[in-house]
């Protein structure tokens, strides 16, 4: 996971057992970059995707497409920050925040509608089982 | 004992004083969330997979907070947090079962989400190492706040900028940059068709056969408020459950 | 009054009336009135009219041409423009053939002619009129007279069918004397016909049980009546035998002359449903046929060689002038009417030197024809050219032969009996068996001497082999049938011998008394319902009327009469004949053979006539059952025998004044045919001695009585035989038994006719049916099972093949689709798999091959 500092550490650690609490406080001390928040973003999509494609509870894909959402908007809003930006690096500024806040709003109209429509399929089906809903099998 | 870690401290003080918070309150949300996310996948109980998303968006919001983005994030507890999740949790127990339905997937279908899981990650973290300018570590200055640019700009009024010929920027033509006035009104029209539909969609119907929790509920015992239920969600299945 | 347009028109529309008849029936017929019944009154009132019109045709003759007796001193005086011909006809006998020779005297007899013309008698009188050449506006009307030599005669064409090089088909009309007569004659004997079969006929009102068909499942033949359709083929029949009479060519009587014959086969076969009717009609038919291929083969001759069919002179619309008809080609007014080979015969005769005339002038070929024009003269001295006209009159007799019952070819007349009575009585024994005797009346001037010996001998024959038949013949129609055509045999002889007034007398008289008897036979028949005459007998009592007017009919046959005071018509005409024949036989002592016969055939006809009549009418019933039910025929068939009764016996008088139909014959008697003439053409010098001779001197005396003394010797042993019974016709069958045997078989001509022409045709036929059946058919089969054969592998090809192809092919794209179906689970969350699986292969390929790119 820590690849940038996993080299120095791998280093640290060989070079010398003394070295150890600075090798443990080398997180804490480092700043932290875009790349940090990419992979949260990452993660967070990843599991969102898994979660979507693993659950068969509607309700439990739903949560995927949030944890989806989510990573985008955490990747939206790394790049936009000035904060995170390292020297002479351009950012998307207010852009990626807007964008983020539109995401926001949008991905709680797509709820609402999922959920209606989910609300529809248990009121027909009295389940929430998405493998149930294979009506358009061909 | 007291010397002895009166002496381990003093042996750590030295780089407390260089410890990065930022970084610290960081990883601290980072693994929050990252792991609640986890949670969610890993969770059984529909509820539960709630609350834990509702712990992964919070520690999201953390993180906005940290990259300077105060809106976004508080937006992101209110909106998110306190709206749409609720909602979820809305749906979770509208759409309750009998506890004892457990709705499980095949641990083949297990195994074959996670490596497709695994293979996305490696591509997406690839390409978020590849960049060399993201891997700079960030520069000490967070930034203005950036509430009230972010209204002005949902109102059509750029601030945070100036455009690259105008005034302010040492220019001498007077351009304005567009905002998202335009977007904002769409979103909100936006919103209310989804209002509108999803009422409808989800309206109450007269059902022909009693929901299932319903036949279970007015039964005797569990066991058989549960078979009950099997029975007439299967018969419901099969005849299509229309009312 | 222009008789030119007048009679034409006159004798047209009763030419044509009967044909109106026969469509409105045709169409109309059972229609018109309960089962058709009123046919009979629409055909009956057509002939009427064309029987109104004919008299008034008649009349209209009569009026510009008044009918009187010729003076016999007018003779001398035609004598004298013919005494040219005549003197050097009498003198030389060895003529050479020549009656061109006398060329100068044929002119001085024209002369002499025309002003003897002058003092004739008012019936000539009109030939100034006529000479006046009258072109009638759009006919070509030749008012023919040629100065006392010739008939006065109208001819023309109403329509012309084809007219090609020398060919012209046109329908025409010739009419004369003669025409207008047996218009009248032929009207009004069909007109008493029709009126009797329409009482006759009654049982084809309803439906009819024919007795004497046998159906296959035994019982007896149940058929609707066909009322409608006899007067349908007899209003056919009289429109065909008017168009006869009418003609004014050979083609068109060709025409009409088969169009008769059809309506006879019709008529004959008109119960149809029994073999021996249908046999019968076809017989006929065939017989007749054969007949007319002579006829074609004359017609041939005549039109190869002369280039013209038409008998008078026709003119010529755009040439002006006229081109001369068969008539005066043979006849030429510049050789005073006596009979010559014409030119054109003669030319086409001698091919041979006038192609070598031809050869020799072949540059200017205008020289050419002058030379042959110069030379015919010499070759018709030296004979070329008679040949071909004996054939082409010999085969125009070959049809008459056939059409009237002559030998060989008579066989079909008795068989002809099948048919309804009125249709023996009007086709079989007035008018269609006489078309062959008015047709050589008609084409007489064209005949010659050697071609008219011809006709007499056969007539002869026809006339002795008919008549012995009949003495032993038992069916009273039968008995009739032969003595038709024995009379015709006596028509035929007496044209052959000269006699051409006599024989046409013969033929007008002939027809009142012979369809007089078939009527009353008709009558007899329907009142016993059989034609045997061995179970009559007696029949006088019930049935007088039919007795008498029988008994008036057998009179007039066997020329019954006061000697030299008054007889009936078959006195005179009888007397006629037998005048000629002595006549003849005296000049020709050769065929003084055929006056014998003559003289025998009138016994013979006397007894058989009364044999008939004793056998019927006389003595005591034969069998009582028919007896008892015989009765009277009722008034509608009566009547009509009074009235040919009384013709039967006025026709032969000549009113005082000279009205009569000798008279009205000699009005139409053909140019040059009023002399005594000697021709020496291919059987040695042959004399036709002039009619008029034989009316006066010796002759007449002697024919009288032995015509008396035969018909009374004839009536005598008839009653001896059959009424007083003093000579039994059994012991007389029984002495002479083999002759006996050969009569009532007929002479064994239907047998020998069978071995010679019906069983080599069936055998022909089975030879051909064979060849057919067992040689083309299995062929055909073969090809058919061929095709049959491709057709199957074709259809195994297409079904498995072609078939199995497209199948095949929609199976593939079938399986397929329904591998790809698999794809559409319908499972949410396989579609989230696919995404992302998707997504991330993207990334990768695109990673992969726009490394370059992204290392940028």
């Amino acid at each position: 996971m820590m690849f940038c500092s996993a080299a120095p550490c791998a280093v640290a650690l060989a070079a010398g057992f003394p070295a150890l609490p600075l090798l443990a406080a080398a997180p804490f001390t480092t700043p932290v970059g875009v790349a940090h928040y990419l992979v949260v973003g990452a993660i967070l999509f990843t599991t969102g995707v898994v979660c979507m494609a693993l659950k068969r509870n509607a309700l439990g894909v739903l949560m995927g497409i949030e944890l989806v959402l989510n990573g985008a908007n955490v990747n939206f809003v790394a790049f936009s920050s000035s904060y995170l930006r390292g020297e002479g690096a351009a950012s998307l500024g207010l852009d990626g925040q807007a964008i983020a806040l539109f995401v926001i709003l949008l991905a709680a109209a797509e709820a609402a509608v999922a959920l209606a429509i989910t609300l529809n399929f248990y009121n027909n089906h009295a389940t929430v089982d998405v493998d149930q809903a294979d009506d358009l099998k061909g | 004992m007291s010397g002895a870690s009166i002496g381990l401290l003093a042996a750590f003080a030295p780089p407390l004083a260089a410890i990065n918070w930022h970084s610290v309150l960081f990883f601290l949300f980072a693994v929050v969330a990252c792991a609640c996310a986890v949670a969610v996948v890993l969770a059984d109980n529909v509820v539960r997979m709630a609350f834990y998303l509702v712990l992964s968006l919070g520690a999201t919001a953390g993180l906005f907070f940290l990259a300077g983005a105060e809106f976004v994030g508080a937006m992101q507890l209110m909106i998110y947090v306190g709206g749409t999740l609720v909602l979820l949790v809305f749906g979770v127990m509208l759409t309750a079962q009998a506890p004892f339905v457990a709705i499980k997937t095949s641990s083949s279908d297990r195994v074959l989400a996670g490596l497709v899981g695994a293979a996305l990650l490696v591509v997406l973290l690839q390409s978020a190492f590849r960049v060399d300018a993201w891997r700079r570590p960030a520069v000490a200055d967070p930034g203005p706040p950036t509430a009230t640019p972010l209204g002005m700009a949902l109102l059509g009024i750029r601030v945070d900028e100036p455009a690259a010929g105008s005034p302010a920027a040492g220019g001498s033509v007077a351009v304005v940059r567009n905002g998202y006035l335009l977007p904002f009104e769409i979103v909100s029209v936006h919103l209310l068709v989804v209002l509108v539909g999803a009422a409808y969609l989800a309206r109450a119907k007269r059902r022909r056969t009693p929901r299932a929790i319903d036949v279970a509920a007015s039964s005797t015992g569990p066991e058989t408020a549960a078979r009950e239920a099997r029975r007439s969600s299967t018969s419901a299945l099969v005849s299509g459950g229309r009312p | 009054m222009d008789p030119v347009t007048q009679l034409p028109m006159l004798l047209g529309l009763a030419w044509l009336a009967p044909l109106v008849s026969f469509v409105a029936i045709l169409f109309f017929g059972p229609r018109m009135g309960p089962h058709g019944r009123n046919a009979a009154w629409v055909a009956t009132a057509a002939i009427a009219t064309s029987l109104v019109l004919s008299l008034t045709a008649f009349g209209v003759w009569v009026g510009n041409h008044p009918v009187s007796a010729p003076v016999h001193g007018n003779h001398a005086d035609a004598g004298h423009g013919d005494a040219a011909h005549g003197d050097a006809g009498h003198g030389s006998p060895a003529h050479g053939g020549d009656a061109h020779g006398p060329d100068a005297h044929g002119a001085a007899g024209h002369a002499g002619g025309a002003h003897a013309d002058d003092g004739h008698a008012a019936g000539h009188a009109a030939a100034g009129h006529a000479a006046a050449g009258h072109a009638a506006a759009g006919h070509a009307a030749a008012g023919h007279a040629a100065a006392g030599h010739g008939p006065i005669a109208y001819s023309g064409d109403w329509y012309t069918l084809y007219h090609g090089g020398s060919l012209t088909l046109s329908i025409g009309w010739y009419i004369d004397a003669l025409t207008v007569l047996m218009f009248v004659v032929v009207t009004l004997i069909a007109t008493c016909i029709h009126v009797y079969a329409s009482g006759y006929m009654h049982d084809e009102l309803h439906d009819v049980t024919d007795h004497e068909v046998h159906l296959s499942g035994g019982g007896h033949l149940h058929r609707p009546g066909r009322f409608p359709r006899f007067f349908q083929a007899l209003s056919l029949f009289c429109f065909s035998m008017l168009g006869i009479v009418i003609a004014g060519n050979l083609a068109m009587i060709f025409i009409f002359w088969e169009l008769v014959g059809i309506c006879s086969w019709f008529l004959i076969g008109f119960y149809y449903e029994r073999k021996s009717a249908s046999t019968a009609a076809n017989k006929a038919f065939i017989v007749n046929r054969v007949g007319d291929f002579g006829m074609l083969i004359g017609l041939m001759a005549l039109w190869g060689a002369l280039g013209t069919l038409h008998f008078a002179d026709s003119a010529l619309p755009m040439a002006g002038g006229s081109r001369p008809g068969l008539f005066s080609l043979v006849r030429p007014a510049s050789a005073g009417h006596a009979l010559t080979v014409p030119d054109g015969m003669v030319k086409f005769a001698a091919a041979d030197e006038v192609a070598t005339i031809a050869r020799q002038y072949a540059d200017h070929p205008a020289d050419a024809a002058q030379e042959v024009d110069a030379k015919v003269e010499g070759w018709r001295n030296r004979g070329f050219g008679r040949w071909l006209l004996f054939v082409a009159g010999v085969g125009i007799f070959c049809g008459c032969v056939g059409k009237s019952a002559q030998f060989p070819l008579f066989v079909w007349l008795p068989d002809a009996m099948e048919g309804p009575t009125p249709v023996s009585a009007l086709v079989h024994s007035a008018t269609m068996v006489a078309a062959g005797v008015y047709l050589v009346g008609r084409f007489y001037p064209v005949l010659t001497p050697d071609v008219l010996l011809v006709i007499a001998v056969v007539g002869a024959i026809t006339l002795f082999i008919a008549a012995t038949i009949a003495l032993v013949a038992n069916d009273i129609k039968r008995v009739l049938a032969y003595s038709t055509v024995s009379q015709l045999g006596y028509m035929m002889l007496a044209l052959g011998v000269g006699g051409w007034s006599a024989g046409l007398f013969h033929l007008v008289t002939h027809a009142f008394f012979k369809s007089l008897l078939f009527l009353c036979s008709g009558s007899v028949i329907h009142a016993c319902h059989t034609n045997d005459m061995r179970k009559m007998g007696g029949l006088a009592r019930v049935m007088p009327w039919t007795a008498g007017t029988m008994l008036v009919g057998c009179l007039a046959i066997i020329g019954a009469g006061v000697p030299f005071v008054i007889g009936l018509s078959g006195y005179y005409s009888k007397d006629a004949i037998l005048a000629q024949a002595l006549s003849y036989s005296r000049a020709n002592p050769a065929w003084s053979i055929l006056f014998f016969a003559v003289a025998g055939g009138a016994f013979l006809t006397a007894f058989y006539m009364f044999r008939l009549w004793f056998m019927t009418f006389a003595g005591e019933p034969r069998d009582h059952h028919i007896a008892d039910h015989a009765h009277e025929s009722p008034d509608v068939m009566v009547r009509p025998l009074i009235v040919l009764a009384v013709f039967a016996v006025v026709a032969g008088w000549t009113l005082p004044g000279g009205f009569g139909l000798a008279n009205l014959l000699e009005q139409a008697r053909p140019a040059g045919t009023a002399v005594t003439s000697t021709g020496d053409y291919l059987f040695g010098p042959l004399t036709l001695p002039a009619e008029h001779e034989s009316h006066e001197g010796s002759v007449h005396v002697i024919a009288t009585l032995t015509a008396f003394v035969t018909a009374l010797a004839g009536v005598l042993l008839a009653a001896a035989m059959y009424l007083w019974k003093t000579i039994s016709p059994a012991a007389v069958a029984t002495m002479f038994r083999p002759a006996y045997t050969f009569l009532a078989n007929r002479w064994y001509f239907d047998e020998l006719y069978n071995a010679i022409f019906v069983v080599p045709a069936h055998g022909l036929a089975a030879v051909a049916s064979g060849i057919d059946r067992e040689l083309i058919d299995p062929f055909i089969h073969g090809l058919a099972g061929l095709a049959k054969g491709i057709a199957g592998v074709d259809a195994w090809i297409d079904k498995y093949v072609v078939d199995g192809i497209v199948n095949a092919t929609a199976e593939a794209t079938w399986n397929a689709g329904l591998e790809l179906k698999k794809l559409q689970t319908g499972r949410l969350r396989q579609y989230v798999m696919f995404i992302v699986v998707g997504t991330v292969a993207i990334f990768v390929l695109a990673s992969m091959l726009f490394r370059a790119a992204l290392a940028g």
